[in-house]
């Protein structure tokens, strides 16, 4: 099983390191990127969508998780 | 010119009549080639008005041919080839017979060129993919079905009322741009145009309204979820498209729908639900960039539309082949599958960064292109609001159901990739979605108007990367808060289910209890106690003067008998005294006479 192996294989120490350099070679390329389409003040922040792509996902996270235990998750057999 | 145009409803509504009666690979070759067959009738089609036909005071159109309704169409068929390989194993006819009704349905609303044409397939749709959730022939899937039926039925007579009321004021009944303007129909052409709007966002699966989604698609069988993925909601944003863009309540529902749908993946266990909950959310993109109804937004959501259907047709393949090889689709009962099912992983994968609108995928291209939209008329709430549903989409598809199914916690789940058609069809699903992300331009084209829009501009393309990777730092820092737990969430569904258990308690103890003791008293005292008075009365009557009369008749009667019987001695010489007597009287009589 190949297949399975390279999956195997991404999921060691080494790439997590790289996908770590990824993430901050983002956020240096967005300070020299040309920025053509400004719509709002974000845009012209440099490593903005960084800071919203995670903030979105802890917010989304934490307020959905919040609702969930303030009445919207129900034991599976709640209809029952 | 009219030869050219074959109605492709027609291969599926007519020609899958003859399914069940063949059998084996001659059934399986026959399927595919109606399927086929209706993709290439939607291909050779010139635009125009074809089918009219007059039905009593009413002018019917089947063919109403324009870029709009061909380049749903394309979606349509394409989605029924995919759809029909993927379910070719399937032994049920019966199943195979309501999907192909279901798509037939799809197709005629999207030639209908007048609304009663429109609610005719409507219906049919509805009526038809029901079958899907029934035939998983388990309790819930029953009672989920009646639901489904339920708010379905609610939506098409508020449609059906609507189109009553719009023909009672216009005489009118062509399909036509009637867009519904304000919160609140304040005259009586508002009050139509409204319902018309209800009746169509009933299907889009728009909160509070869609809750039937996430309760059926995850109770259809494994091969009726990946149909039902495709068609109801996004027939019925094509019907929103040419009938409601530029509604304004639609963005503010539309931007609504794309967050909710993400709120409740995050508490869903169940796989197929969560992805339910994520057609909304996209769903909810195309609501909301009909609502806005610019051209650029209006191709937008077409290409998201076309470019939806493959990839959440995707999804639903591959989870629904998890399903169908081990059984649940629950992520607490699922984990470490890479080891045996990495190729379902891969398309699954593929279906997921789609979807989160990953740059080479198709929702790239059609995704940016609506939230865009938005972009250019200033409309940063909403702009800011679907970038955020963005995260979460990839949060939730593209890393939380891949990871905890595929990886996760090792469950020791035997399994095997599924059965080769079901991997033909992800394998056809994943090169659409990977090669509309290349190659966008003939889908471009297709579009209602002409595309001034580039998708891979330097900056959008680093935009949306910066969102999405930083999204799954996200999730890896705070993937203790993710493990599911074995829960349902509530939804407006509640309503339908406590109503239906309200009406049945309300039946059982108020309604049963008000009949025999309260009912039931007045009864006794004011029909049933005076009408046995009446009939003692009666009663006495019959027993005092009729059978009385009766008795002193035949009292009287004895009476005489026993005093002729003095003189029935039997003696010859006691009848000759009384003769002789008798005659002597009667001389005696005449004698006195005279």
């Amino acid at each position: 099983m190949k297949l399975v192996n390279m999956i195997e294989t991404l999921r060691t120490k080494t790439v997590k390191k790289i996908a770590y350099g990824i993430l901050v070679l983002l956020v240096m390329v967005d300070f020299i990127i040309p920025r053509h389409e400004v719509h709002f003040f974000g845009d012209k922040i440099p490593g903005f969508w960084s800071l919203f792509g995670f903030s979105a996902c802890v917010v989304i996270i934490i307020v959905s998780k919040w609702l969930g235990k303030n009445g919207l998750m129900k034991d599976e057999d709640y209809y029952d | 010119m009219i030869n050219d145009f074959i109605h492709p409803a027609v291969f599926y509504l007519l020609g899958g009549l003859l399914i069940p009666l063949l059998r084996g690979k001659v059934k399986q070759g026959y399927m595919l080639l109606l399927v086929v067959a209706a993709f290439l009738a939607v291909v050779i089609m010139p635009q125009g008005t074809y089918g009219v036909y007059e039905f009593l005071n009413w002018k019917l159109t089947f063919g109403n041919v324009d870029k709009l309704s061909k380049v749903f169409a394309y979606i349509f068929t394409i989605m029924g080839v995919i759809g029909v390989i993927y379910s070719l194993h399937v032994q049920n006819d019966g199943e195979h017979l309501a999907a192909f009704y279901y798509v037939g349905g799809s197709l005629g609303v999207t030639f209908a060129g007048d609304f009663l044409t429109l609610f005719l397939f409507w219906e049919i749709m509805a009526f038809s993919s029901v079958f899907l959730v029934w035939y998983r022939k388990i309790p819930a899937s029953v009672a989920s079905g009646f639901r489904y039926l339920l708010w379905h039925v609610a939506g098409g007579l508020i449609l059906l009322a609507g189109i009553i009321l719009y023909y009672s004021i216009s005489g009118d009944l062509t399909i036509r741009h009637l867009p519904f303007h304000g919160w609140w129909p304040g005259d009586i052409e508002g009050m139509a145009l409204f319902l018309i709007l209800l009746g169509f966002i009933f299907n889009a699966g728009v909160p509070p309204f869609g809750a039937w989604l996430p309760d059926a698609y995850p109770a259809a069988t494994v091969t009726g979820a990946v149909f039902m993925s495709a068609y109801t909601t996004k027939t019925a944003v094509y019907a929103l498209i040419r009938v409601c863009a530029g509604s304004e309540i639609l963005i503010i529902l539309g931007v609504v729908m794309a967050i909710y749908g993400v709120v409740y993946a995050v508490l869903e266990n169940d796989a197929r639900r969560l992805l339910a909950y994520h057609i909304i959310s996209q769903v909810g993109y195309m609501v909301a960039g009909v609502g806005l109804g610019t051209q650029m937004a209006i191709n937008g959501v077409t290409a998201h539309a076309f470019c939806h259907i493959l990839y959440k047709s995707l999804l639903f393949m591959g989870i629904s082949s998890v399903l169908y090889v081990t059984g649940t689709a629950k992520l607490t009962e699922l984990g470490g599958l890479y080891k045996t099912m990495p190729r379902t992983m891969i398309y699954t994968i593929i279906g997921g960064l789609s979807i989160s609108a990953f740059p080479l995928f198709s929702g790239f291209v059609s995704k940016s292109m609506t939230v865009t939209a938005f972009g250019e008329e200033h409309l940063m709430w909403a702009f800011i609001a679907l970038m955020l549903a963005s995260a979460g989409t990839f949060l939730h598809t593209g890393l939380k159901v891949p990871y905890f199914i595929w990886f996760g916690k090792d469950r020791g789940i035997k399994a095997q990739e599924p059965p080769r058609n079901m991997e033909i069809a992800m394998i056809i699903g994943s090169i659409f979605c990977i090669g509309l992300g290349i190659f966008y331009q003939p889908l471009y084209a297709l579009l209602p108007y002409p595309v001034h829009f580039a998708p891979y501009t330097a900056y959008h393309t680093w935009e949306t990367l910066q969102i999405l990777l930083f999204t799954q730092l996200g999730f890896f820092l705070l993937l203790k808060k993710l493990w599911c737990e074995n829960t349902i969430s509530l939804d407006t569904d509640w309503f339908p289910r406590k109503g239906a258990k309200g009406l049945m308690w309300f039946s059982n103890k108020p309604l049963a209890n008000t009949e025999t003791n309260f009912i039931g008293e007045v009864y006794e005292f004011i029909i049933q106690k005076p009408i046995m008075k009446v009939a003692q009365l009666m009663q006495t009557i019959d027993t005092v003067i009729v059978d009385g009369t009766v008795h002193n008749l035949g009292r009287f009667t004895i009476a005489w008998s026993r005093m002729i019987l003095l003189f029935q001695s039997g003696q010859i010489h006691h009848y000759a005294m009384f003769m002789t007597a008798g005659v002597v009287a009667l001389i005696v009589m005449i004698v006195r006479l005279f």
